[in-house]
């Protein structure tokens, strides 16, 4: 049994069917690419995902159970972890205190948040700026920062949309890298990233959407070299 | 190692970690807060005038509703209109259960507490999906719709007339050491709440309630609880004042009485422990001073308000809180 399985999600808006028909599965440690051109649903399929959205058909099964229309942190309660593409941190609260809502909230006891938050923080080389309000932080260490708290505690599920956009490459570096070695240890990813050569070098397999459909399902460099997502990504340029 | 085998330090919690967590600076706040109310519970030792006493007592139950509402919107960051009317709801509360009931008075007080709160909680949740002006105009105007049910139900509340209160004790004194006391109970409360988790979730919700929620914070019922706690408080307060008084009227409810709860915030610093609580006594024995110049006073707080607002978004206890840090340094 697959540990996500989405089928046949629809979502409009209006007249604009943002999401149409998609489906895929992601087995337990699977590191999965979502790629698309800007427009081409990914990031509504997120928020379906993460219950920011609710579908207007299709279902979405967790461990064969749906879980489509349950809220985000009851979802965050069954190990589904999201990542903003437009960073969402906590700027009145400091770093410490951005990663311990996450611990504390998820069932972590007082002394063990501290603990995981000394480790994330160590890990991300955010040792310097522990103490300071999100707020304070550069935009490429809030990004660190909300990536930590999709770590606190272990998600069954980590969805990342664009965790390395508009990130120095030290910083992509270190997420990467964290990246990497998690999924050597089984975790799961969903990956959304216009960072071809990462998705290449992070994802074995890639799921490619174009208007709100998923146009290809197959390990990555088969992706990148099929004329349909070429031609979705250049406008028929190549073709 | 699986992926739940996160690699954790062998101790205890990092120093470094307490230190820099919202515990150690709310910790330094409360300090502070203790210390001046220790101060406000020596004055008598010095001044025995039974009005000023009373400008003082009258400073404490402005105290409460400041750290009640503070509580709301500095750090939950629901900008309720309504800490007034909640006063007002558990001095009616308790009024109407002593004399249309002959309930007692201290019994009177737990169930305007209970009631408030109640109300409060109703109220959240009939608020729950609001923000901003939405939110704020919403409790304004269950606000001036409480007020007016209250001035004009005369055959319950005798409307602007005012409902007779049965006394707790005559001695101002007495009253005096009973605010301190529930100021005191409340602060150490509002204390504790912080330091657990259920404060971290409330930040988070003022921060941002979305990045809350993906965190796992249900933020459906913390912000409930919030309001409901505020009421209750506010309610305590309000109860409290109404047998200290002995009559309660509608005009505890005013918006003009809500002005000044939150600008004593404000101008305190919403989202601080001492800030408030230290504004509260200020504005107040200001407001006293000035009283000679009628309604010139509320220019004097608005624009204080306005340039705390605007220049000292942090208010006193930030100002002070800078200095002290560039003390430090040189």
């Amino acid at each position: 049994m697959s540990l996500l399985s989405v089928r046949g999600i629809v979502k409009r808006y209006g007249g604009l069917t943002a999401v149409d028909g998609a489906s895929f599965d992601i087995d337990a440690g699977e590191l999965v690419g979502l790629i698309g051109p800007n427009g081409s649903g990914k990031t509504t399929l997120l928020n379906i995902l993460s219950g920011l959205a609710e579908p207007d058909g299709g279902e979405i099964l967790l461990d064969g159970a749906p879980c489509h229309g349950l809220k985000p942190e009851q979802l965050a309660h069954r190990g589904v972890m999201r990542m903003f593409q437009l960073t969402r941190v906590f700027r009145r609260m400091n770093v410490i205190d951005n990663l311990l809502v996450a611990g504390r909230a998820l069932g972590l006891d007082g002394a063990e948040a501290l603990n995981r938050a000394d480790t994330l923080i160590e890990e991300l080389r955010l040792d310097a700026v522990r103490a300071l309000d999100a707020g304070q932080l550069s935009g490429g260490q809030m990004k660190l920062l909300e990536f930590g708290v999709c770590f606190m505690v272990p998600p069954r599920i980590a969805l990342l949309d664009e965790p390395f956009a508009a990130v120095h490459p030290t910083m992509k570096e270190i997420m990467g890298g964290f990246i990497r070695s998690r999924h050597e240890q089984g975790q799961t990813f969903i990956l959304v990233s216009h960072d071809m050569p990462v998705i290449v070098e992070l994802c074995p397999r890639a799921v490619c959407m174009n208007a709100g459909k998923v146009i290809i399902d197959a390990p990555t460099r088969t992706v990148l070299s099929n004329a349909d997502v070429i031609e979705a990504y250049l406008g028929g340029q190549a073709a | 190692m699986s992926a739940s085998e996160t690699p954790l330090h062998s101790g205890g919690a990092d120093k470094r970690s307490v230190a820099s967590t919202s515990t150690g600076k709310s910790a330094v706040e409360f300090r502070a807060a203790i210390a001046f109310l220790i101060v406000i519970a020596l004055i008598p030792a010095v001044v025995r005038n039974d009005y000023w006493l009373g400008v003082l007592i009258v400073s404490m139950y402005f105290a409460i509703l400041t750290g009640a509402w503070n509580l709301l919107a500095g750090y939950t960051g629901q900008f309720s209109l309504a800490p007034a009317t909640f006063a007002m709801i558990g001095a009616y509360a308790t009024g109407l259960l002593c004399t249309a009931f002959g309930v007692p008075p201290l019994l009177g007080i737990v169930a305007a507490i209970l009631i408030a709160g109640l109300t409060g909680l109703i109220l959240g949740r009939i608020v729950l999906r609001l923000t901003g002006p939405y939110l704020a105009l919403t409790t304004l105007s269950f606000a001036e719709i409480m007020r007016l049910v209250a001035s004009n139900s005369i055959d319950i509340t005798r409307g602007d007339l005012g409902l007779a209160v049965p006394g707790l004790l005559s001695s101002r004194i007495g009253w005096y050491y009973i605010f301190v006391g529930v100021l005191a109970f409340l602060l150490v409360a509002l204390y504790a709440l912080l330091r657990s988790k259920a404060g971290l979730f409330l930040q988070a919700i003022r921060d941002d309630e979305v990045a809350a929620a993906r965190s796992g914070v249900d933020v459906v019922f913390w912000k409930t609880a919030a309001f409901a706690l505020s009421a209750a408080a506010s309610g305590f307060a309000g109860a409290l004042y109404a047998h200290f008084a002995e009559l309660v009227t509608p005009e505890l409810g005013l918006i003009g009485q809500t002005g000044l709860i939150v600008s004593m915030a404000v101008i305190g610093g919403m989202g601080t422990l001492a800030g408030p609580l230290i504004a509260a006594f200020l504005v107040y024995v200001l407001s006293e001073w000035l009283r000679d110049v009628g309604g010139y006073q509320l220019v004097v707080f608005s624009a204080l308000v306005v340039i705390f607002a605007r220049f000292f978004r942090e208010g006193l206890w930030g100002l002070a809180r800078g200095a002290m840090q560039r003390w430090r340094r040189s």
